[in-house]
């Protein structure tokens, strides 16, 4: 056992940071929001760096995969980081051209990149199926969630197989990396809102010393470290079902809590495209819908652990 | 960063098991009912901690120096999840061996290492602590039961309370104040107080959580030789700290917790709700809530694995293991609805005694506030 990051672990979070610090940000989230695009740098510099493929590195693996994508998602990265470094390796062994959707036509509806994706990874039930897309496979979907949105025609036979229990392979890794992503948007939101009630004064104090805000704040914490630590323990065991289902299940439902929290103590502020709070928090809300959102997951757990029988 | 446990761990995890199964009685669940504080809880320990200390895990997290295993924190972890996943048959004694000997061996006499850790080691003694007081909670370091010394005794007035595992207890950790006109942390001093001196008496406080749970201990110039001292006189603060960063995670709630949570399923399965999807979301949501008790206790002792000074991650630690046992405990008596009822019921006894999770051993409101202060590096005021 050993829950602390390796010297090379702490050196590859360094070097994302510092790319983040270059192609993220979330006043480049809001420039990129503003005209509908994503972000081609970030992805570019990151696959230039190695890390589109970190996870199949001789090195690294799933769990520097999901570290980086929390990583990311914590520098409000405008790319589909979980499905591009953590489910597309593991899934079909290689780096997929980018950006990649991840498409549940269980869970039909408007989707992350799906404006402009270039591939699509889709849960098919029984098997999970890549589909390279042409431009006219993918709408835009205006959205206020802070992601490119859109939907993509795809069908149970759309792409080619990844063959039988493929389907189980990409919900269990999808949930991974949602969970992940989940985690580290979380972090940004409650970041800027403890930055935020530390310098809010009112009734002549610094509104983050009322002890009715810290022990919600603190809760929050609770809250996201248990879903990091269930995220990264779910990565480094590739996925396990009941693992994944738990990881996503807490940082989703987590999410929503963090959302509400942040957004009551940062007051009007918070709703402004002027403050970085929304950038994080409208994405969390797009996050904890995907894959049936926290009620889908913790069913999952039920039926993975007790063999709960599920519903059709 | 490393998941998995090594192969001597796991191989330590299933000879204790074995031993577990083979030395908790038929009729254990029915004489665990009462609660770790109960009389036939205390009796049972005694005789189970002896034999616990003939494989040489009772103090496997001792120094060798002092007859230990020289255990590591998770080794040790491993014994506190399977202990207190069946209901902690050690009784009080995980006291003992978590931190009240480990606090004699840094502080103590020479004289009191003698008296004590051999009896600690063998298995065969009973502590309490005396740390609360009636206007003394949560607001510790308010305590005022007050020590004045004269000659070779202290003499002690006041009184303790909420104090567990007085049940055949034969000493007391007990804090006092030695100087009346200091204020706080300043003049507390540790008593290793032998519980049979003259003027020492005990009220049971009934409670609803479990049979002698809670007591009140009267000091009515109660007379505590000088050599009880553990460490110099006002100096008992330093001692305190230093006793609980020993018992950081404290209870591994989580490990109960989850063991019940697998029962409830089946139970749930018996009784047709297995497939109802709100009985399936609870069950899943409490899952999770196991499941980060466990991995924040995880990280916490792993920094102690590393020698790190305590953090705040206790904390979290914490107020995770209480977050667990609220969630499993409400199904505890949700599933079996009005069966629940019955005194002694599987959802009644595991109710009963989480009940107390968030109070016990600091709230989590204490909790809270270190978090905010130390995590978060929020203001005061």
């Amino acid at each position: 056992m050993d829950y602390a990051w390796s010297d090379d672990q702490s050196a590859i979070l360094e070097a994302v940071d510092a790319l983040c610090e270059r192609y993220a940000g979330a006043s480049r989230a809001i420039a990129l929001d503003a005209k509908g695009e994503w972000d081609v740098s970030l992805d570019a510099a990151l696959s230039e760096a190695g890390f589109a493929e970190i996870a199949l590195g001789g090195d690294t693996g799933s769990l520097e995969a999901a570290m980086v994508t929390e990583c990311v998602a914590r520098c409000a990265g405008t790319l589909p980081a979980g499905a591009q470094l953590l489910v597309a390796p593991r899934l079909t062994g290689r780096a997929l051209p980018g950006p990649v959707a991840l498409v549940s036509l269980a869970h039909p509806g408007p989707v992350r990149f799906g404006d402009r994706a270039r591939t699509a990874l889709v849960d098919a039930g029984g098997e999970a199926r890549l589909v390279s897309l042409v431009p006219g496979d993918t709408t835009p979907v205006r959205s206020n969630f802070m992601l490119p949105v859109g939907r993509i025609a795809v069908h149970g036979g759309s792409g080619e197989s990844l063959g039988p229990g493929s389907g189980d392979a990409l919900r269990r890794w999808w949930r991974v990396a949602l969970a992940a992503e989940l985690v580290g948007t979380m972090q940004a939101a409650l970041d800027v809102t403890v930055a935020y009630v530390k310098g809010r004064r009112q009734f002549g104090r610094a509104i983050g010393s009322f002890q009715a805000l810290q022990h919600r704040l603190a809760l929050c914490v609770v809250q996201i470290e248990g879903a990091r630590w269930l995220t990264l323990e779910a990565a480094a065991k590739e996925a396990p079902e009941e693992a994944a289902a738990t990881a996503a299940a807490q940082a989703a439902d987590a999410a929503n809590h963090v959302f509400r929290e942040t957004h009551q103590m940062t007051g009007a502020m918070g709703f402004t495209r002027e403050h970085d709070l929304h950038v994080f928090s409208m994405r969390l809300q797009a996050l904890r819908l995907e894959l049936g959102g926290a009620s889908a997951h913790l069913r999952a757990i039920a039926s993975s652990r007790w063999n709960a029988p599920s519903r059709v | 960063m490393e998941f998995d446990w090594s192969e001597g761990d796991e191989t330590f995890r299933r000879e204790l098991r074995a031993f577990l199964d083979a030395e908790l009685p038929p009729d254990w669940a029915e004489l665990s009912a009462d609660g770790p504080g109960s009389d036939a809880q205390s009796t049972f320990s005694r005789a189970f901690c002896a034999k616990l200390a003939q494989r040489g895990w009772l103090t496997q997290n001792w120094p060798a120096a002092y007859g230990g295993g020289d255990a590591t924190p998770w080794r040790h972890a491993i014994l506190s999840e399977e202990m207190w996943r069946v209901g902690e048959p050690r009784g009080s004694q995980y006291m003992n061996v978590n931190w009240i000997g480990p606090t004699i061996m840094k502080y103590g006499t020479e004289e009191q290492k003698a008296l004590h850790l051999p009896r600690i080691s063998a298995g065969d003694v009973l502590w309490c602590q005396g740390f609360s007081e009636p206007e003394a909670g949560s607001d510790l370091v308010s305590l005022r039961t007050a020590a004045v010394r004269e000659g070779d005794d202290y003499v002690v007035n006041g009184s303790k309370i909420w104090t567990s595992y007085v049940s055949g207890a034969e000493y007391c950790f007990l804090l006092v104040r030695t100087d009346p006109t200091s204020k706080r942390h300043r003049g507390i001093t540790v008593l290793l107080a032998p519980m049979n001196a003259p003027g020492i008496s005990v009220r049971e406080v009934p409670a609803v959580i479990g049979e002698r749970y809670f007591h009140e201990l009267f000091f009515d110039e109660a007379r505590i030789p000088a050599g009880c001292r553990l460490g110099p006189e006002g100096e008992g603060w330093g001692v305190v700290s230093y006793a609980l960063a020993f018992e950081r995670v404290g209870a591994m709630r989580y490990a109960r917790a989850a063991l019940t949570l697998d029962a409830l399923a089946g139970a749930a399965r018996e009784r047709g709700m297995l497939g109802d999807p709100v009985v399936q979301e609870k069950l899943g949501a409490a899952r999770c809530a196991v499941e980060v008790g466990r991995l924040l206790s995880y990280r916490v002792i792993d920094l102690r694995a590393k020698g790190s000074e305590p953090t705040p991650d206790t904390n979290l630690a914490r107020v995770a293991g209480t977050m667990c046992e609220n969630a499993v405990s409400d199904l505890a008596l949700e599933i079996f609805g009005s069966e629940s009822l019955a005194y002694g019921h599987f959802g009644e006894s595991y109710w009963r005694l989480a009940m107390p999770a968030g109070v016990a051993v600091g709230t989590t409101e204490i909790n809270l506030n270190l978090i905010a202060s130390r995590w978060l590096g929020l203001p005061r005021e």
